[in-house]
């Protein structure tokens, strides 16, 4: 038998075969086509409003005859993917960025300034002052705003008024009031939802929650104020750590729970009030995505003892890379790409409008206020004056900084630590402070 | 032990299977139901287990028409009436498991060709840096993925294979194929030198000895690498997000985190995807069943 083998299939042929098998095995994705075959405008984004980009996209390309490749990848693993990308020197032209990632990405001369493209900078008049300042560092501009929107304070108005309440809270205080009234007639075990997951959310609550108690983290100069007692921060962390201990509003699971958990306990009818982007409003209104459909509507952010209204707004952008820049064909190209996307295609702000009706995300172009067609569709599930209210009070998060990744770990973990219990508020800020102060001077 | 006693142990036996079958089963019972709940229906309280309104519409948007140039007349939208919390990607998980299918499977091929001369060369054949050799491959997966993903892309990019099914094969062959040599070698050890011996004194080449007299002993330990390759291949993520990013080239776990980075998210629809997605395994689990367990704990007890 061994030598009928030997002559059917030896060592060479064993060879042969194994080469085939390989020929075999990766020839279904030999045929596949490369990526960069031709030399389009390169485009990255994370895969939100596909469709719409891609409708942008294609009638991008039918007006100016120029081809964009269009590419996506999801949201959390998105900053991680481009830094490859970029040390990796893979071809990149537009790409949406985070104002959380701006200072790293300017710093490491992966992005390039758009101030000596007036075609860009002509739309910074119609853009809130907030997101033009998001997308500055050490002075220069970097990108045109593709998405803006804030942190909203939402409530159940059912909820409230069968609790007898007939006024959504104004302040912190009257929120913790108003939870003890609904919990009492048995409407919510914890009528408060906060998201106090570590995940890249997390500083958007706690921004509104310092800013509305008045308070900052970090001071223009660059300088930590958290750890002050005299500042908002403390008062902020100390209104959770009671809401969580003390008086039982607020879950002790709240540090589990991410901001996408938080929308749809909130949208199961669970709580009275919740923390959420102001853009889930839409989601939390829609029958067919939530059990509160109808019943939820936006209030200005409670104010805590010495604050204010204010909240934490945010702003996604389209940024130009260096390599881009540094062509001028593949610049000017890309340019025009950023402007019909940021700013006018065809005279209007085409593309925030589509995302806005589309799918409700919010735009910092302020005449898109005054759009008929866009106040008709968001008065159906929202309040238009409310959300311009509040946008107003927004503000820019405070420690955007090129070490911000690395502090946003240890705030988390500091701030988390106080609401189980295992810190108490002064030590969680002095840590959060300390590691800020400590990371700002090896910069 | 009594015949009461007796009763009583497997009555005890009996309960304690149904709570751990119930433990095990209830989240991918609940992955099955609210597949085809609608999406309010999924937050309810209490949970319906069985749905009240089934919709096969998740499903139905995953076997859509392929893809098409989207313009602003056919694109989905975000409006509820027109279903458009379904995110539009919805089209490109077919695909991409097709995609991930092509991979796990070009991954067991070129895994077997090249771990079981290896692990029987380093098992039965005493060459100078037999010992070194086995533990070099084995040091070679200390390093943390992460720390390989920047050097791999630098790596694929040279191949010109961004983007390209070929770079997920090559990545996962560098990371399975020392697993499955030591798997392999563990195996090969626990069977006796005298049957390498013997067929050797029969005229058998080493070729003939590893096919004709190992691998047929070997299938146990087979079986266990093949589905360790093919699910690491089915399931990795990190390396797939790097190295892909048209739906011509990525994977199934790339797709289905893209649903959740969506304005709109369906919980109901990612379950779908996860039905989906959790079927290739499962078959293969239940075609090698038998071969499962002793596959795994091959080598592990010498006698």
């Amino acid at each position: 038998m061994t030598q009928q083998f030997d002559r059917r299939f030896g060592r060479r042929d064993f060879i042969k075969a194994s080469a085939a098998a390989a020929l075999a095995g990766s020839g279904p994705f030999l045929g596949l086509r490369h990526a960069h075959a031709a030399d389009p405008i390169q485009f990255f984004c994370w895969s939100a409003g596909v469709d719409q980009v891609k409708s942008h996209v294609s009638a991008f390309e039918a007006k100016t005859g120029l081809k964009v490749a269009y590419n996506n990848a999801p949201w959390a693993q998105y900053r991680d993917t481009l830094v490859t990308k970029f040390v990796g020197k893979a071809p990149l032209d537009v790409l949406w960025v985070s104002d959380s990632w701006l200072p790293e990405w300017a710093e490491a001369g992966w992005l390039a300034p758009i101030d000596g493209y007036k075609e860009l900078t002509q739309y910074n008049a119609d853009v809130d002052d907030f997101s033009t300042k998001s997308m500055l560092w050490k002075g220069k501009q970097y990108g045109l705003t593709y998405y803006t929107d804030y942190m909203a304070f939402f409530y159940d108005a059912e909820k409230l008024q069968k609790a007898g309440i007939k006024t959504p809270p104004k302040t912190w205080d009257e929120v913790t009031q108003q939870s003890l009234q609904i919990k009492k007639a048995g409407l919510a075990e914890y009528p408060m939802m906060l998201s106090m997951a570590r995940e890249s959310w997390l500083i958007e609550f706690l921004s509104a929650m310092v800013f509305s108690h008045g308070g900052r983290f970090v001071e223009d100069s660059g300088a930590a104020v958290m750890q002050d007692r005299s500042k908002g921060a403390h008062a902020a962390l100390n209104w959770i750590v009671d809401a969580v201990n003390k008086h039982k509003i607020v879950s002790p699971a709240c540090v589990e729970i991410g901001e996408l958990n938080g929308l749809k306990a909130f949208s199961s009818g669970n709580h009275a009030f919740a923390l959420l982007g102001r853009y889930r409003v839409r989601t939390l209104n829609d029958p067919k995505q939530s059990q509160i459909a109808g019943r939820v509507k936006q209030g200005l952010m409670p104010a805590g003892p010495k604050g204010s209204n204010a909240t934490v707004g945010w702003n996604r952008f389209y940024g130009l890379t260096t390599q881009a820049a540094a062509n001028k064909e593949k610049a000017v190209n890309a340019v025009k790409l950023i402007e019909w996307f940021g700013g006018k295609a065809e005279g209007k702000y085409a593309f925030q409008k589509l995302m806005f009706m589309d799918v409700g995300s919010g735009f910092a172009v302020k005449p898109l206020f005054k759009d008929q067609e866009i106040i008709k569709a968001y008065q159906s599930y929202s309040d238009m004056a409310m959300y311009e209210k509040q946008q107003a009070l927004a503000k820019k998060k405070d420690v955007v900084s090129p070490w911000f990744g690395e502090w946003d770990e240890a705030n988390g973990t500091a701030w988390q630590a106080a609401i189980v219990g295992k810190s108490s508020v002064d030590d969680a800020l002095k840590r959060s402070a300390d590691t800020w102060n400590k990371l700002r001077k090896q910069a | 032990m009594t015949a009461l006693e007796r009763a009583g142990h497997r009555v005890f036996l009996a309960a304690a299977s149904v709570v751990f079958l119930a433990y095990v089963l209830a989240p991918v019972a609940w992955l099955a139901s609210s597949s085809v709940q609608q999406e309010a229906e999924i937050t309810s309280r209490p949970p319906h287990w069985i749905p009240q309104r089934p919709t096969p519409e998740n499903f139905a948007a995953i076997f859509e028409a392929k893809e098409k140039q989207v313009t602003y007349e056919n694109r989905r939208q975000g409006d509820p009436a027109t279903g458009g919390y379904i995110p539009s990607t919805a089209r490109n998980l077919m695909p991409a498991m097709w995609n991930s299918l092509i991979v796990a499977v070009a991954v067991v091929v070129l895994n077997l060709l090249v771990s079981v001369p290896a692990a029987y060369a380093m098992a039965k054949i005493r060459f100078i840096g037999r010992s070194a050799s086995i533990y070099f491959m084995l040091i070679t997966r200390v390093i943390p993925d992460i720390a390989l993903v920047v050097p791999f892309f630098l790596f694929i990019r040279k191949l010109g294979l961004l983007d390209h099914l070929g770079s997920l094969v090559i990545t996962y062959l560098a990371i399975t194929v020392p697993f499955s040599v030591f798997i392999l070698v563990s195996y090969f050890e626990s069977l006796p030198d005298e049957l390498d011996k013997a067929a050797r004194i029969d005229g058998c080449s080493r070729l003939q000895t590893l096919l004709l007299v190992y691998v047929p002993l070997a299938v146990p330990s087979l079986v266990a690498v093949i589905l360790f390759t093919f699910l690491t291949s089915w399931n990795e993520f990190l390396l797939a997000l790097m190295f892909t990013q048209t739906p011509a080239s990525q994977t199934m776990p790339i797709v289905v985190a893209s649903f959740a980075s969506d304005f709109t998210i369906s919980f109901s629809f990612i379950n779908a995807a996860g039905v989906l997605a959790v079927v290739p395994p499962v078959v293969l689990a239940i075609a090698f069943e038998r071969y499962i367990v002793s596959g795994l704990t091959a080598g592990a007890v010498k006698g």
